[in-house]
């Protein structure tokens, strides 16, 4: 091969296969690695094509002082990962390998993800490991990875890079590094200086005011007090069907009012009053955004945000679908609405759906209101399965596709049916619900969770025959918790954190102990340190600051804002707020000292003591021996002596849950390099007769 | 000073996280004796047992037992009182 040799940087190593497979004349590129990096060689124009992948980022910013005692720190650079970060050794040989083939280059051109993420990564790659490239670097502008969208956008290369994108990245990436580091420096150092011992506390732009939100409704929810109200349930039989009917009432504030409805109409015959009918049109489903697709897969399958983007992700480098990570609920026309059909009706579960589609005339999807400049909303590219997808995988896959078929859909049409019921002067409600005609539904049945009640023909004046009347002892409810889909979407509508970074958030929340659980509960140490981020500096938690940036970072990208002028204002108001936390260190560090004494305890608690019913079980140990067992925390009131044994080697924890033979709590233990095993405590356990 | 109940650092009986809890009980009380005629004491046994009352107000609720705050005539009616 002669002529020039171009370097195209990928993000991903599947990516850089797929671009040079679509990008070499015979489709056959020649796979080699430099220190076991891959990279690909193809051939294209008479040009020597070398497409490599980063892993990633390759390079991070990071503070000058590296000392993690000292803050206020506002000067950040990038580094290569491997400087700073333990878990990121590989990347050296990546950066070695890419300046390598770099050196060799004559042309370069980036073909990372289209987004800010991937214009910052690749930016950083060409200026630091390429040796100042990014300037005369060309980029690939694609949104799916298939053959037909990989060469189109080779023809089609724009002459330089995204800079405003790649200002807002490197701002986000300044930003969350001066918060980050200052505020989780400026508590940690708090904490180890009053109490001695080292612990990881975090907080950060985004983190503080997310975490607030959750705060908010535990502090709801724990302080809630129900109050008794009643209601009323009852059935009715027509045509030998029996159908729950609703009371006009909902509420009602004395047990004596509903006992009085209940005898006044419970084996009584009503009459119907009033028929309403009302025919309505539900619009099909807007395309699937990030966001969306999170909710959805989260409300179906239980997969968390973080789960379902990385399955997404995958599928994306399959090019089964397009790029995840977009806002857009748009299908621009240009994706070649006819032909994704076409594709996939060879697939045998939409053989019979996709030509539905394709018999129509004209294809009209309907869309959301969600733009996104770099990419369209997520849909299914067309193409099939090469490899056997993982169940997971086969779900989303399905799912997006099914979404897909069903924007291009008709309104359904439903009916609701909702008659009157006079009984003794009390007025009750039968309703049914119908579809008269599926529309877009044929497409998404599957995933559709709407019940039907088909009711028999009602004529007004007929008698209706209730068959039981009952009295309910309710309460009010708390508000409920949020899950990781709930969180996220509040963290949409808030306008905080951006699609890529939301859902690493809320498993950074989890990771550093502040929430646990699916049902989201903050525990001890989370309400101590919003409380103390509160009373300190409330600025940093507060969510109008952070939205506040995020348009800042907007502006940059739109080319209406300067970098230097978001980085120096956000210095300004960072500043005052580490001079305080300085001022109050030993109050912050007493606090936090605290409340990780607090958090380190909570974690040893095994269940309650089913000894003396008031104490807590919990893993301690002998001063006299220092061996570890578990006792009850009542015992140091005097009242309980009850105590079990435990192993003395390997890790022990809490199993969260108790023994189904004998009740009593149980434990997790782990040995290095053996299985964990989970058992109960009780020595005495039936459970472990045939092990005595 | 420190929390009753949890020990956190608090310049009343109370940490505020306890004190709205606490606030709680006494403004739904009226709505309890209203509906179901039932003494502060009883109230505040309910209140233990009934699985939507949250975690603090629980904990409350089993602070006042024990402490004899328990008592009609001492416990809501007077905190009722400072409440307004």
């Amino acid at each position: 091969m002669e002529g020039k040799t171009v370097l195209i940087l990928c993000e991903k190593p599947t990516a850089a296969q797929r671009v040079a497979k679509a990008l070499d004349v015979k489709g056959n590129p020649q796979k080699r690695e430099i220190e076991g990096i891959p990279h690909y060689i193809a051939d294209r124009d008479g040009k020597r094509l070398v497409v490599v992948a980063a892993l990633g980022h390759l390079y991070t910013v990071a503070p000058s002082v590296k000392d993690r005692n000292v803050f206020p720190v506002f000067g950040f650079q990038w580094v290569p990962r491997y400087e700073v970060e333990r878990d990121a050794k590989e990347t050296q040989t990546w950066i070695d390998a890419v300046s390598k083939l770099a050196n060799e280059a004559q042309e370069y051109i980036l073909a990372t993800d289209y987004d800010v993420e991937g214009a910052t990564l690749g930016y950083t790659i060409l200026r630091y490991a390429c040796g100042d490239k990014e300037k005369e670097a060309k980029r690939m502008k694609f949104s799916t990875l298939t053959t037909g969208e990989l060469e189109k956008s080779y023809r089609e290369l724009s002459d330089h890079i995204e800079f405003p994108t790649v200002e807002a990245g490197i701002c986000r990436h300044f930003l969350d590094g001066m918060y980050g580091i200052n505020l989780s420096r400026a508590m940690t150092v708090a904490a180890k200086q009053w109490s001695g011992r080292y612990a990881v506390l975090s907080t950060g732009r985004v983190q503080g005011p997310t975490l607030k939100f959750l705060v908010s409704r535990e502090k709801r929810i724990s302080s809630f007090v129900p109050t008794p109200y009643w209601g009323i349930r009852a059935r009715v039989e027509i045509n030998g069907s029996v159908y729950e009917v609703e009371y006009e009432r909902d509420v009602m504030e004395s047990r004596d009012e509903a006992q009085a409805v209940v005898n006044e109409c419970n084996g009584k015959k009503g009459k119907i009053t009033e028929i309403e009918v009302r025919k309505f049109l539900q619009n099909p489903p807007v395309p699937f955004d990030l966001g969306s697709l999170q909710t959805e897969a989260y409300s179906l399958f239980r997969y968390t945000p973080r789960r379902t983007a990385d399955i997404a992700e995958r599928l994306y480098l399959d090019a089964l679908i397009s790029y995840p990570r977009t806002s857009s609920q748009k299908l621009p026309p240009i994706i070649g609405y006819r032909a994704i059909l076409e594709s996939l009706s060879r697939e045998p579960k939409y053989g019979r759906l996709a030509p539905e589609l394709l018999r129509r005339r004209d294809l009209v999807p309907r869309e959301g209101k969600k733009q996104d400049p770099a990419h369209p909303s997520i849909y299914p590219t067309g193409n099939l399965p090469e490899r056997s997808l993982s169940e997971p995988e086969r779900r989303l896959w399905d799912l997006v596709v099914r979404r897909f078929m069903a924007v291009f859909g008709e309104p359904a049409v439903k009916q609701g049916v909702k008659a009157s019921i006079t009984v003794n002067g009390h007025r009750f409600f039968i309703r049914g619900r119908q579809t008269l005609k599926e529309g877009w539904i044929v497409f998404y049945r599957p995933f559709m969770r709407a019940e039907e009640i088909v009711l028999p023909p009602l004529k007004e004046g007929r008698e209706i025959e209730f068959k039981e009347v009952l009295r309910e002892d309710k309460f009010t409810k708390p508000p409920p918790r949020y899950n990781p889909s709930s969180l996220l979407r509040k963290m949409e509508d808030e306008g905080i954190g951006t699609k890529a970074t939301r859902a690493g958030i809320i498993d950074t929340l989890y990771n550093r102990g502040y929430v646990s659980g699916e049902r989201a509960v903050v525990s001890e140490l989370g309400l101590d340190v919003i409380d103390i981020l509160n009373r300190y500096c409330p600025e940093v938690i507060s969510v109008e600051f952070t939205r506040e940036l995020e348009e800042s970072m907007e502006r940059i990208q739109s080319g209406n804002e300067k970098r230097e002028n978001v980085l120096s204002k956000a210095v300004t108001r960072l500043t005052p707020v580490l001079e305080e936390l300085k001022k109050h260190e030993d109050t912050v560090g007493q606090d936090l000292s605290e409340a990780v004494r607090k958090a380190r305890m909570q974690q040893r608690i095994v269940g309650d003591c089913p000894v003396c019913g008031t104490g807590k079980l919990m893993i301690l140990f002998s001063r006299r021996t220092g061996k570890r067992f578990i006792g009850c925390t009542s015992f140091f009131k005097g009242i309980c002596k009850a105590s079990y044994p435990l192993p003395q080697k390997g890790s022990v924890k809490p199993a969260e849950r108790s023994c189904r033979t004998c009740g009593s709590p149980m434990i997790r233990f782990k040995m290095q390099g053996k299985r964990p095993w989970t058992f109960c405590i009780n020595p005495s356990c039936p459970s472990k007769e045939g092990r005595r | 000073m420190k929390c009753k109940i949890c020990g956190r650092r608090t310049e009343s009986e109370l940490c505020k996280l306890h004190e709205e809890a606490r606030r709680n009980l006494l403004k739904n009380y009226e709505a309890w004796k209203r509906s179901m005629s039932v003494s502060w004491e009883e109230y505040l046994r309910e209140i233990q047992r009934n699985p939507f009352a949250g975690v603090w107000a629980k904990e409350v609720a089993q602070h006042l037992l024990v402490s004899g705050s328990a008592n009609e005539q001492e416990g809501p009616a007077k905190d009722t009182e400072m409440n307004k």
